[in-house]
């Protein structure tokens, strides 16, 4: 008697019924290639379980023991200015200094904002930060299918977020880079989010920023954003023309 | 333990009724929540991320919970949930930035249980969602095809059929050393 692979896959996953159950083991008893069939499918089982019941010993990492028991429980780190939250009030002049002040130290947004040569990439005006110089041109010019080698700011992801304004997502490489998304306003790009990347190796000369991925502050940002899919490359160059006005 | 007046008014309405059990559950479910969003993600800390975010889900939506369902399928289907919202928005991000894919992982596949789980792993990491999630619930959670059914929200025959194509694929990818005929 044959039995079909899902017959057979059912019988080792002791899914059948009694009757076909004997069936299956009958016909074993005299079809070695069926024992082995049935054999193989266990097999798999059993080599998936030796590798993953290991997890079952770890013990749980104590932020998730924290998130389930009530406590507040950040995750992973991540190194983030968050440039405005929902509902939350404008960033104020001296917030946005201070924030500028404290990583001026490091090498954040200190060589950005305040050494401000030419292409200062940065300026806050009325309490919002903007991006200017080579990060506007490139927010403007710069399409994600048709980046130069080398260029200080790499585009990501454009799209229309749900108030209907065009939004794009970047890195910008200085010292260190900068990953970012901003959207278009009347007259210029609004940051919404800024967030350090690893940092790159300096030998990186032709800077790709496959292998870092979008830190997770920006890409919650954009999901949050973002209404329906992204733009394509068509829609990218479409949206260029019009002066990404909605 | 508790009076037995408490049980007895409880049978029936919620027998979780209080959020201090809920999160007990929960945390005796840790381990099996962390293996299976393991066998989703791959990552360690892609896992813990999706099982922290499905505890948190959980405890907001904990009123959905049905008192005769398992909490283990709810949960699951919590964190697979959680697996597809990251997918969509990882689909999203790839247009620009290169998967990450973990270039030290072929460096240090070591000897031993560990090398069998990043290959065990890997070969999971290849299969379409579907088939991984299938063969998830069902080879490593030890459900069965009714509950894993029903945490896909499929018909049993589509789970099996998902389930048939991934084993297959993965007994290609693992070897015969699977196979087992010894």
């Amino acid at each position: 008697m044959n039995f079909s692979d899902e017959t057979v896959m059912a019988y080792a996953d002791g899914e059948l019924d009694a009757a076909s159950r004997a069936a299956v083991e009958a016909a074993m008893a005299t079809d070695p290639q069926l024992a082995q069939r049935v054999a193989r499918h266990r097999a798999l089982r059993e080599r998936l379980r030796a590798a993953l019941d290991p997890v079952l010993d770890e013990p749980p990492p104590e932020r998730l023991l924290e998130g389930v028991r009530g406590a507040p429980a950040p995750r992973r780190a991540a190194n983030v200015v968050a440039l405005k939250r929902k509902a939350a009030p404008r960033w104020s002049w001296p917030q946005w200094g201070a924030i500028a002040a404290s990583l001026v130290g490091g090498v954040l947004l200190g060589p950005l904002l305040l050494r401000a040569p030419a292409g200062a990439a940065l300026v806050t005006r009325d309490g919002q930060v903007l991006a200017s110089g080579v990060l506007a041109r490139a927010l403007t010019e710069q399409l994600a299918s048709d980046q130069p080698r080398g260029a200080p700011v790499q585009i990501g992801v454009s799209f229309r977020a749900r108030n209907g304004d065009y939004c794009r997502t970047f890195v910008l490489r200085e010292q260190s880079a900068l990953a970012g998304l901003a959207c278009r306003g009347r007259e210029a790009w609004r940051l919404e989010v800024l967030a350090q990347t690893p940092a790159q190796p300096a030998a990186a000369a032709d800077y790709r920023p496959a292998g870092s991925a979008l830190p997770a502050s920006v890409a919650r940002t954009l999901d949050e954003l973002i209404a329906g899919e992204p733009l394509d490359a068509a829609g990218e160059t479409g949206a260029r023309a019009r002066g990404w006005k909605p | 333990m508790e009076e037995n007046g408490t049980h007895e008014r409880n049978a029936g309405i919620d027998v979780r009724a209080s959020p201090a059990e809920l999160r007990e559950e929960l945390v005796m479910l840790l381990p099996r929540l962390r293996r299976f969003a393991r066998a989703l993600a791959r990552d360690v800390h892609d896992a813990d991320d999706l099982v922290q975010i499905a505890v948190e889900r959980a405890l907001t939506r904990s009123a959905q919970l049905r008192p005769d369902a398992p909490l283990s399928s709810w949960m699951f289907g919590i964190v697979r949930n959680a697996w597809l919202d990251e997918l969509r928005a990882r689909g999203r991000r790839t247009r620009l930035f290169a998967p990450e894919e973990s270039a030290e992982r072929i460096g240090d596949a070591s000897q031993g249980a560990h090398a069998d789980l990043l290959a065990v792993q890997d070969a999971l990491a290849r299969l379409p969602e579907e088939q991984r999630a299938a063969v998830a619930l069902v080879l490593i959670e030890g459900l069965s095809y009714k509950e894993a059914a029903h945490i896909m929200e499929v018909p049993i025959g589509t789970l099996t059929s998902r389930l048939a194509r991934g084993r297959e694929a993965l007994q290609e990818m693992l070897g015969e050393s699977t196979g087992a005929l010894r």
